[in-house]
This record gives C-alpha cells, structure tokens and sequence, in this order.
C-alpha cells in the first residue's frame, strides 16, 4: 500500500501557465477529424488514418495495415508511423515532450498523434491515439482513442500514461506549413528527413514556408537555394544561397553552393568571389572549394 | 541464411554507393556536384561518408527484419524507403526493443489486480471500464 501511495504520489496533474501566458483558448475541439475504431491490436494504422483524413488524404486503415503493422509484433513501431506519414505526403514533426507543446498545436488546429504507455513500464500496454481537443477548466485531453471518438481523459491520467512514451507527439502537415511550438533546427530536420523520402520538388514548399518563418536563419535559406536548384531553377538558387551567406557569413557550405551554382550560370568572376570566401573558411568543404577553383 | 546473404549483398551493396547509383540511400544530390541539405546537416564529411555506407547496409538489414516480423516481402522496399538515415539506425539497433503501439492486456491475475488500482488512482489507463 505504500508503494502505491508513493506511486500515486509521483503523479500530479501537470502544472500549466494561465491560457493567457501561453496564448491560446481555454477550451478547443478540433471540428473534422474523422474517428477510426481500432480494430484487434491496429491503434497505430487507425490513428494515421485519422490524422491523414483529417487533412484531405484519403487513406484507409485497410490500405495503411500493411504499410505499417508489423505483424509478429502486433503493434507498429514509431519510425515507421513517422514514415507512413511521409509516403503520404506529409511532413511528420516530432513536438518537443511539453504538455504546453500540445496544447499550442491544437490551439493551431494541429490535430496530435500521441504515444502512451497505458499500463506501468513493468507491463507495458503502448497504445496510439489522435488528440483533437483540451478543455483548461475541465482539466481534459480529447482523444480519438481506440474504441471511443473523443474521449475525455483528464490530464492527471493522460499525462502518466504519455509521459511514459518520453511524451511523443507528433502532427503531420502538408509542406509549406510548419507546426506552432517547434524551434527552427527540429523543423529543419524533419523537412529534410521529408525531402530524403520524397524528394526535391516535395519539399519545396516546405523550404518556402521555413525562410518566411525564420528569414534570419540561414540554413533554411540554404535548403530552399538546394530545393531550386533541384526543381531547375539555377538563378533562384543562386538568390537563396546569397540570402543564406547574408545571415550567416561563416557558412561555407552556403558560399561553395553559390560559387558552384554561379559557375553553371556563367558568371566566372562572382562564382570565384564565392569560392574564396568558401576555401578561406577551416572545416569540411574547404577541400571542395579548392577543387572548384582550380577548376575554374 | 540473413548472414550468408548480407555477406554476399555488403560489398556489392558498398561498390552500388561508390557508383553512387543506389536510390534507396541517396540523398537528394543536386546536380552539378552541389552539397545537399542532408549532407550540410550532418556536417562532418568523412564521417557522413562512413555513415552513408553503413546506412546501406543497415537499410537492408532493416529490410530483412522487416520481412522477418511478417511483413509482405513486396512492401519493404516502400517501407524502409520513407526511413529517414537516423530512423534506419534506429530500426537496425532495436527494433525489438522500440515500443510497439498496440493496446491489448494480456497479463497474469496479480498484474491485473495492480493495473486495476493504478487505473483508479488515475496512474494507468489499462481498462477502459475504470471510468
């Protein structure tokens, strides 16, 4: 009994800023998130459905089984949820494991694939479920979950139970929109894992939206020259890479990518102004840019 | 049987990358010897090198567990395809220990007594009709 009472001791609701502080309504429901009911042990391929129709794919929970169950494990794994996302064409951000990071993005209209551990880590009991609203008065997490299209869990329960996945949370988004709560270089990652899977022309939009969002960060001005370039835009790439040299003088993978660039474009004299500025900079692609001089 | 075929299919799997014709393990390389975004992102060269060969190895290792877990042999491909490079190592170093989302109890009597407590102290969630 004392171990209980000590368990139970370790589990408080968590404690949040006033709805003002963080910005956001005190009460949301996501309006249009159709509900699956998981059928047998397949949490994971209802789930993805959910998100998925949410946003306009059409994806059934048939068709998603065998893109992601794995069979003698009864479950789904969470790279692989991650990447069905991707073969779906959306761009899959893991959130950073605060409450507070869920709440922002269904104040968003981000519906929220959410892992939990239902049972005590002893006796694991994973399980997948789609948050779609909170209510702050009422302590309550709304999830699509399982057997029950929105199921009030308060956020006592809910918290134990995701805390014990580390909080994964991920939304899933067209390119060219980006999650509310997340920093610069997670989303620069996901993007990028996006464009290794789906290639150049996908991810543009994404590389758009993220030089919109943080113009000051040059390595999304970078990916976006990148992005051009591959969908045969040789002088908007050469525009991008200047802006990512702009923000950050020191990146010389930016200068050599521009210099390169230029070099295709024919202009000889800029293209070495580049290069230079590349070779002079210590690190990795100093080598390359020496090589490109002497071709020059 | 895996190691017999991985021992074969490695260094054709490395000589594959040298040529640099191998789509599964490609990044999105633009033309004209431009770095990409991923190779920028993981920064260190040489060792991005050495990661990009291992990474071919492991798609496929991870390909072949797939397929052992009983998945279709025609979905792997797809399957592994959409792994991002660090999703790859994760799947080929434990998959069996990654948490498969699943919800369903199967456990002993004594465990079901301590689930249905911590279920009503709101610590669990195991048994829906807790609430």
């Amino acid at each position: 009994m004392l171990g209980l009472s000590l368990l139970a001791g370790c589990a408080s609701a968590p404690r949040l800023a006033s709805p003002e502080a963080m910005g956001i309504p005190p009460r949301v429901q996501l309006e249009g998130i159709p509900f699956h009911a998981q059928r047998d042990y397949q949490c994971g391929p209802a789930s993805l459905a959910m998100l998925l129709n949410a946003d306009g794919v059409e994806a059934t929970v048939d068709e998603l089984i065998p893109q992601v169950f794995l069979p003698h494990r009864e479950g789904s794994v969470q790279p692989e949820m991650l990447a069905t996302l991707r073969r779906h064409g959306r761009v899959p951000f893991v959130l950073e494991g605060r409450f507070e990071a869920l709440l922002e993005e269904l104040a968003a209209g981000h519906p929220v694939l959410v892992m939990q551990n239902l049972s005590l880590p002893a006796w694991p009991l994973w399980h997948y479920a789609v948050a779609i609203g909170y209510d702050l008065d009422a302590e309550a997490m709304i999830v699509h979950s399982g057997t029950q299209a929105a199921r009030r869990e308060d956020f006592r329960r809910f918290d134990a139970t995701w805390a014990r996945s580390e909080r994964w949370a991920v939304v899933a988004l067209p390119p060219g929109e980006l999650p509310a709560s997340l920093g610069v270089e997670p989303a620069l990652q996901a993007i990028a894992d996006f464009e290794q899977a789906r290639g150049t022309l996908a991810a543009l939009p994404a590389w758009e939206a993220v030089t919109r969002r943080w113009p000051q960060h040059a390595m999304g001005w970078f990916a976006l020259g990148n992005a051009r370039h591959g969908g045969g835009d040789p002088n908007g790439a050469a525009e991008a890479f200047r802006r990512a040299t702009e923000a950050d003088p020191s990146l010389a993978v930016a200068w050599l990518n521009l210099g390169l660039t230029l070099v295709a474009l024919e202009a000889p004299a800029q293209a070495r102004d580049a290069l230079e500025r590349a070779s002079a900079l210590p690190g990795p692609w100093q080598v390359h840019a020496e090589d490109a001089l002497e071709r020059l | 049987m895996m190691k017999t075929i991985s021992r074969v299919l490695s260094p054709l799997l490395i000589a594959c990358l040298v040529l640099g014709s191998l789509p599964v393990a490609a990044a999105p390389a633009p033309a004209s010897g431009l770095i990409s975004t991923q190779e920028a992102l993981a920064q260190d060269r040489v060792s991005a090198d050495r990661e990009r060969i291992q990474e071919v190895l492991s798609r496929q290792d991870v390909q072949d567990q797939l397929v052992a877990q009983g998945v279709d042999p025609a979905e792997v491909e797809a399957r592994v395809a959409a792994l991002s490079d660090a999703e790859v190592r994760q799947m080929a170093d434990q998959l069996e220990q990654l948490p498969a989302g699943a919800s369903v109890v199967g456990v002993l009597f004594a465990v079901f007594v301590i689930l249905l407590v911590t279920d009503i102290l709101g610590l669990t969630n195991a048994f829906p009709f807790t609430r």
